[in-house]
This record gives structure tokens, sequence and C-alpha cells, in this order.
């Protein structure tokens, strides 16, 4: 701890904070422009200057740190007048187009301009032609710009696009796209979030709506696990229309957003009421014999669906969900608890993290930037395993350990022997790791000693380590042993362990409901899912319910948090809550649930209303509650590891484009919907086929048509075909082989 | 952020029941509220005042409609949009102020981007049914757009009749003749407001 005073007032400071950062946790306001927590500091607007006693001239607050006894002033005459002549300056020459820009009402100038008094321009500067940029759901207005360079620093440090510069030239100085004529990025539109002024703004949302018209609603993200807050942002549509979202925000001083949570919200179902589709689905629930559905749900739905289960004596399947619970149930047989104990906010802290099989860049995004966070601030050495390289962590991963399609569970055995190497583990495991036949699984993986051995240098000095595993191991046919292995790097070694679920609450489902394998029984009730009578959010269903932007609940994110999220917009129709209040279980309310999900799995018994949705202003996540950890038997026993599988000739790989998920972002305006299948040149060689070809694609019983796109990134006999648009069933391994045919036009 | 608009689920609008008292449900409760309503001397003294008036001789009343009297600026009668002097162009820049100011919730408006890259007001609305004619939207208006004009006769058989923008929009002819009137209520530009403005010096 260091002590020093800010204003008179005694403070502390830990090791690595700044002035500027210990001043906000005080209260004491420091004026910035540039400054932004989430990332390092740019130190470009200088408005952050305090006194120093002692020091010649003004010190940066915002990456100067303290030093014991150091009083510091943050309000004399002399810095008032610095600060307002930085503000004079950036006030030259910038559009006085307030009344239609869309930053006015929240715009960072806008507030300083008026703090500090700047009513006139007393210089000026010939102001030049700045165009407008068009970069596709972006556009840039160089003459708003005010150069603090945030955009930039976010898209390096944070997100990990590296898809913008600054081109310096002092006055004339803008932002460009990097090495490219357009902006060439995944569109996580976290410049836009960012911007102080309305220089970078999202091209379906400009000049729609004003900062003082929108309503804003504080939610959860539903289109992956990674559980980010944000807030919809609603108003009427037209002058005589419902309401309707007109864009997402998000707190970009503490959180990120990928472009899917950013620019694909509009994915609500309209459908009017209709009290004859209510009494079929009634009839249809109450004569039915299971019922399918998919993890995009709240933990309520879920629970209604368990109780539904019990009341009814049907089935439930939900496959996705299911290999999750098995795959965790191992885990804990072996761990002796419930919950893994990594978080996204484990993964940003960490300095050494290994990645096994999983495609984190279109999977789950919110863990492609904990870990660019990890690599740009910690220096963070992270390990890439995975049989396709992918180009997108081209900057942040250290090392890519490239393996063998099907051989996860060998993967696995050869890391955990090499982590555990000095581990204090019990004879019967320590047997375990010294029989495996290394020969045989270094050859069937194609993992190398040395590249282990790179490894185990390059983490050599971690102190914060994070084991990540993904779908592929999840659904991998040996995931029981996996999981058991995993277990084993968490309990014994100092890595955490993070597994990315599937689906937005496959986590959740998994801990709620108690489900059946799923099978091809007659009379299914499909509930967001396939069935003979279908209850769906997606529209086109014989029952409409609300969709996840529609309704209250809690989600269970990737860092084991119950987070609640609310209704942005009005659904008039019916709800599950509606089919099982006829079926004799009565709650009032759906969020009535919440409170009763307290008997289970670490839940807490908590209402929906006393759970918060916020960040503190000092970006503390007071967001929902953490799941109680629920202590476990232990009883696995490792598996001998066999033969490993072998996966020849054209193999596809079940994979979303980036801020693809599901069928809600294919149902969105402004994502980019490509379902092409994207292969590499040698993919496109052994198939026979080319750029363009429009082809028929088989694998299991499984028969769809797609055009094929060359991708030259890609490295391997492989390609990937998207699920986003035709959800295939979630239990199936991501791996396939294939047959594939090209169709010839006559 | 509060929570409390998320944790009423009272669906209902806000709107609610006027406390007034209940009607009489029997003959011999109706009989007494003639009899109460019939003997109120209220009656004779609006009675003594015509009477009065009458023998004075001495009468203010203008012969609407042939007759009509002067209507100040600061009048707020139906609103009208103006035209800008210079390209006779509309001069609603759609900000939204007035939408948002407004407490009887009756002007609404939808803004889009043009091809021009241009904030364009595609719809607006005031409809004169819900207004309380409060002149907010005139007064916040940073354009001086939307103002309250003199034109109090309105009649038609739907108050929907009274919404079009088209209707408020300052005539294109009248603009082209020059014959635009200017706003003189509060918030008008005041008389020599050029000689106060700042200018930005240009030598570079």
């Amino acid at each position: 701890m260091i002590h020093f005073t800010i204003d008179g007032i005694s403070v502390e400071a830990k090791k690595g904070e700044t002035i500027l950062t210990v001043a906000r946790k005080n209260d004491i306001y420091i004026p910035t422009m540039c400054y932004i927590a989430k990332t390092t500091p740019c130190a470009s607007c200088r408005m952050c200057v305090v006194e120093a006693k002692g020091v010649e001239g003004f010190v940066l607050s915002c990456n100067t740190p303290p030093t014991e006894g150091l009083e510091i002033t943050t309000n004399t005459n002399a810095l008032e007048l610095e600060r307002t002549n930085i503000m004079k300056l950036y006030d030259v020459n910038h559009p006085l187009e307030c009344g239609v820009c869309d930053k006015s009402g929240e715009c960072d100038l806008q507030n300083k301009t008026l703090e500090f008094g700047v009513s006139q321009q007393n210089f000026s500067t010939r102001e030049q032609n700045r165009p407008v940029e068009h970069w596709g759901l972006i556009n840039y207005d160089a003459a708003l710009c005010i150069m603090c360079e945030k955009c930039v620093h976010v898209c390096n440090e944070v997100i990990g696009d590296d898809a913008i510069e600054v081109k310096f030239g002092g006055y004339s100085s803008v932002i460009i796209p990097k090495n490219s004529q357009t902006l060439d990025c995944t569109f996580c539109g976290e410049c836009i979030a960012v911007c102080p002024v309305g220089a970078l703004v999202s091209s379906d949302f400009q000049y729609s709506a004003n900062a003082w018209e929108l309503k804003r609603i504080p939610a959860t993200c539903a289109h992956c696990s990674g559980g980010c807050s944000l807030e919809y942002e609603t108003r009427h549509s037209g002058i005589n229309a419902e309401d309707s979202i007109y864009r997402v925000k998000n707190n970009f001083e503490f959180t990120s957003l990928c472009g899917a949570g950013r620019f694909g919200f509009d994915f609500e179902n309209r459908a009017p009421k209709s009290e004859a589709a209510f009494s079929a689905a009634l009839l249809a629930v109450q004569n039915c014999n299971a019922i399918r559905f998919s993890s995009m749900i709240t933990n309520e739905e879920a629970y209604i669906l368990q109780e539904l289960k019990n009341k009814l004596g049907i089935k439930l399947f939900n496959e996705d969900a299911r290999k999750l619970q098995e795959f965790m149930a191992s885990y804990s047989s072996m761990s002796g608890k419930k919950h893994y104990s990594g978080s996204l906010d484990a993964i940003k802290q960490a300095d050494g993290i290994i990645i096994i099989g999983s495609r984190v860049s279109s999977d789950n995004p919110a863990v492609r930037y904990a870990l660019t966070t990890a690599r740009k601030h910690n220096g963070a050495k992270i390990v890439y395993a995975h049989p396709i390289e992918d180009v997108l962590l081209g900057n942040t991963m250290t090392q890519f350990m490239k393996y063998e399609v099907g051989t996860e569970e060998g993967v696995m055995a050869l890391l955990a022997r090499e982590i555990l190497r000095d581990a204090d583990l019990p004879d019967e495991e320590r047997a375990f790791f010294d029989e495996l036949d290394l020969g045989y699984l270094s050859a069937e993986c194609n993992i190398g000693d040395e590249e282990i051995d790179f490894m185990t240098k390059s983490f050599q000095r971690a102190k914060n380590c994070v084991l990540i595993l993904g779908d592929d191991v999840i659904r991998h046919e040996r995931s029981a042993n996996i999981a058991k292995l995993a277990a084993m790097i968490e309990k014994y070694t100092i890595f955490s362990l993070v597994v990315i679920p599937n689906e937005v609450n496959s986590l959740g489902v998994s801990l709620i409901n108690a489900l059946d394998k799923d099978e091809a029984i007659a009379n299914v009730v499909g509930y967001n899912a396939p069935g003979k009578f279908t209850i769906s959010s997606l529209g086109g269903a014989d029952l409409d319910i609300p969709a996840l932007n529609q309704q209250e609940g809690t989600f269970v994110s990737i860092d084991n948090k119950v987070l609640p999220t609310n209704v942005a917009l009005a659904f008039d129709g019916y709800t599950l809550n509606d089919i099982a209040f006829a079926c004799g279980i009565k709650h009032e309310t759906t969020i009535e649930c919440t409170k009763k999900l307290g008997k289970i799995s670490g839940f807490k018994e908590m209402d929906f209303d006393a759970l918060e949705n916020f960040f503190s202003p000092y970006g503390e996540d007071v967001r929902g509650y953490l799941l109680d950890e629920v202590a476990c038997e232990i009883s696995a026993k490792l598996d001998p590891i066999g033969a490993l599988p072998e996966f020849n000739g054209t193999v596809i790989y079940h994979s979303n484009p980036v801020l693809q998920f599901n069928s809600y972002t294919n149902k969105t305006k402004q994502l980019q919907k490509d379902s092409t299948l994207q292969g590499s040149a040698q993919f496109a060689t052994v198939a026979k086929i080319s750029d363009g070809d429009m082809i028929e694609l088989s694998f299991g019983s499984r028969v769809m048509k797609r055009v094929f796109k060359l991708d030259e990134t890609l490295k391997g006999t492989i390609a990937l075909n998207p699920t986003f648009d035709d959800v295939i069933d979630a239990s199936r391994y991501k791996y396939e082989k294939s047959k594939i045919v090209r169709v010839v036009h006559e | 952020m509060h929570k409390e608009q998320f944790n009423s689920r009272n669906v209902n609008n806000g709107y609610y029941l006027v406390d007034i008292e209940d009607y009489p449900q029997d003959g011999w409760g109706k009989f007494k509220r003639v009899v109460r309503r019939t003997l109120r001397g209220e009656l004779f003294v609006g009675l003594w005042v015509v009477l009065r008036e009458m023998i004075k001789f001495d009468i203010h009343t203008i012969e609407y409609p042939l007759e009509k009297m002067p209507i100040g600026p600061r009048y707020r009668a139906v609103h009208e949009m103006k035209r800008l002097w210079e390209s006779d162009t509309e001069r609603c820049i759609g900000c939204g102020l007035c939408e948002k100011i407004c407490i009887s919730d009756c002007i609404r408006m939808d803004t889009r981007i043009d091809e021009n890259s241009r904030k364009e007001v595609s719809q607006y609305t005031i409809n004169l049914g819900r207004c309380i004619f409060c002149g907010y939207c005139a007064e916040v208006c940073p354009e001086l757009a939307i103002t309250h004009g003199g034109e109090y006769e309105n009649a038609s058989e739907q108050r929907e009749h009274f919404i079009m923008y088209e209707d408020m929009l300052t005539p294109i002819d009248t603009m082209k003749a020059g014959k635009q009137l200017e706003f003189e209520g509060f918030g008008a530009i005041t008389p020599h407001e050029d000689e106060r403005v700042k200018k930005t010096p240009l030598a570079y």
C-alpha cells in the first residue's frame, strides 16, 4: 500500500494503480477525454493533469503511479486554465451540428465544453475536406473526430482485431483502416461504443433517434454464454407503430460487447395473440411423451419445464445441455465440486492460458476479448490447441498447437501429463500417466515433444494459469475422461478451469433440468426446438412465445453467475407459465421461479427483483449473483486411453462465422449471413470442387446444399460448415466425415 | 439505474379513475338530485348578470364571424412549421426535442438518414386532439421551426384531420412570395441580434 494525499485527503493506492484511478475510487474528480479504464492510458488528451508538490510542471495523473507521501492538487487556477485551453483546442472548427448529431445529449465534448464554459473560438485554422467514410455497419465522420484514440486502443488491446490506426498528420490526423482500403474486421462495434463524440456511429442507427428519446433497459445478451451486460434502447418506431429496439449500448468503460450483441438485437417475436393456438398447445403438452427444448431459454423456463416433467411424467430432451451435464458430472466426480473455478475475469488476469477444442473467436467472443486483454496487458502466454488455425487469434496466441481431428483425449492426456509432472498425485493417478503410450499418442495427435517443451518453458514464470475447454471436447465421445483429466489439472496445479457452454443458457439448463437421452419417439412437443407440435419464439410456430428480449428471467453465464435480463419489448401472447398454470403448476409470474431455483445446484433463494444489473462507477460488477459451490462425492477413476479415432478425407467442422450463433442471430437485419461452406484449397482439391460451386453436402444422415467458398487462410483438408441457419443436432461431435458432390446446373 | 420501472408489473399505463360521487341508482335518489340541482340559488346569479347588462345597453360583443379580434404574436393556436428564408427548405432538423418535451405526448416524429447523408424528417405529426397548446414545443425548438400561429378556427368531423404536417408547413407559394410571417413570441430573434454575434477569426 502506498499512502499519499489528493487535495489534502489521504488516500491509499495498491501496486499498479495510477493517481487517476485512486482519485476516482475516492470520488475526487479529475476531468479526462481520452482515458478509458479497460485499456492502458493513451495519454493523448492531457486533460488529467495535476500538480504534485515538489515536482516542476504538471503531472499526467492517468499514467503516473503515486509514490509514498506524495501531495497532489487537482484544482488550481493554473490547472483550470490549462484544461480550458485544451478544451478550446478540441472545439476548434468542431462542426456545430449538435442538433442532428447522434451523440448529442451523451457527448463527452458537449459536456466538457459546457463544463469549461468555452463559448467562442478565438483562433482558427483552415478547415479541410474530410468526407464521411462508410465502413459497412460503421460510419466514420473525420470532421467530428477529436483524435482521442480510444477506438484504436480498444480495437488493439481489448478486441484484438487491430483493424484501425491513426494516420498522423497534426491537425489533419484521421483514423484509417489498418493495411486496407476499407474496414476489414469482425465488426464488434466497440469503437462506436467508446467514441466520445459522433465520429464513429452505427450506420443503421445514424439519424434515426436521439439519446434523449430512447428508453434504456438493462439486460444480458442472449446470443452466447458470455453473459455480457448490455442495455437495449427502445422507442416507438414510426409515428403510429409499436416500440422497437433502436440500438444496444454497453458500459464500455469496463465491459466489451461483440457485434452480435451490439447489432443483432431485432430477434423479437411479433406474433399476435391466439387463443386457439394456446388451447392446442395445452392439449399437446398434456398428451405428449416428451418435450424437446433448446438452451436459448431462461432459468425460470427451464424450472417450469422441469416441473412439467415431474407433474406430467414426461421426458425432457436437450442434447446440448445433456452433453454439458455429463461432462460436468464427470468433472465433479473427480474434482469433488459442482462448478469449475475459472471465469472471464480469471482469463483477463491470467498470464498462462491453454485453450483446447474451441474456435473461440466465433464460439464465444467474450472469451476471445478476455484472451486479448490478458495478452496485451499481462503479456500472457497463450497456447491455442486446435486442428484448425484461427487467423483472428494470430496476434493473440503465442503458440499454436495443431492436433489431429478427433484426438482431443490424447492431447488432453499429453498436456495433463506435462502439467502434472511435478504435482503431488496419488499413486493410482501417477501410474495412469506413467503407463501412457507416449509414442502412440504423440504420433496420433501429431504433437511433438518440442511443442510441449516450448509450452512448459513459456509457462515457467506464469503465476495465474487458466485452462479453457470448448465444445469439441464436451461433445467428444470420450468427453468423460477428458473432464476427469481437466479436473485433475485444476485440482493439483495453479490452473483454474473454464468450460465454454455452447448456448446462452446451456449451463443453467444443465444445472436445473433432469434430462433424458433424446430418442425418436412419437408425440414430442418442441419448445424452441423441432417437434410434432412446436412452441417457439422464432416465429411461425404452432404457438408463439416471447423471444429472450421480450422476457424477464435469469441466465447462468460462463462465469457461473446468475444474471438477470429484462423485458425490452412487450409481447402480447402466451408464455410457458400460462401453459404450466393451466396444467396446475400455479405461479403468478414466471419470475416467481427465480426464488424457487434456490434449492438446487448452488442457486440462491433470491427474488428476481432483488437482483441488480449494473456496474459501479469503479467498475465493480454488481450483476446477479455467483452460484454457491456445491461439494460432490469423489468417485471417479481415469479410464485408460484406447485407440484414438481417425478422420480422413473431406472433414467438415461445424462452426459458425463470427457474429452468428443460432437461428436468432440469423433473424436479425444487420448481421451478415454467410451460409457458405468455407474450405481450404486442399479441401477443394480433395473434394474436386472450386470456389463458388453449388455442392451437396452429406454427413451422417443429413444432406444439405451449400455454396462452396474458398478460404485462403484455412490450412489442412478442412471446411467450416455453418450451423446458424439450419440448427443441427447439438450433441453432434463438431467434426464430421462428409461426402461432397458438386451440383451441376443444367 | 433505478429498477422501479422494471419491478412494477402494472401494465395500466398510469391511468386512474377520478373520485366522483356515485350516480343515484333508484328513482328516489334521482328525484332528490333533480330537486337539489333545480333549487340551487346559482341560477339566479346568472340571470341577474344578464338582466343587468341588458338594461345598461353597453354591449361589447363583436359580430363574429363578420368581425374578428386581432391576435397577438404570442397567442398559441395551431402550430406552424416554418421554412428557411435562404433556401425555402424546411427548418426542422429532426432533433426530437419537441417530441420529448411535449407534456400531453401528442408529437411523434421519425427521422432517417437520406441519400446525401443528412438527417431527414420522414414523418411528423401533432395530434391536436390531445394538444393542450402549452407552447413548450415552440419554446424548446432550437431552430424556430415549430411555432404557434394565430389560426384558431378548426372544424371537422374527425380529430385525426388536424394532424397533417403539410397543413402546418408554410405553403411554398407563400414562401416564394416572401410572405412567411416570422414568429415574434418567446425565443424569437430580437432586433439587432447580429450585432451580438461573436465571429470566428478567419486569419490563418
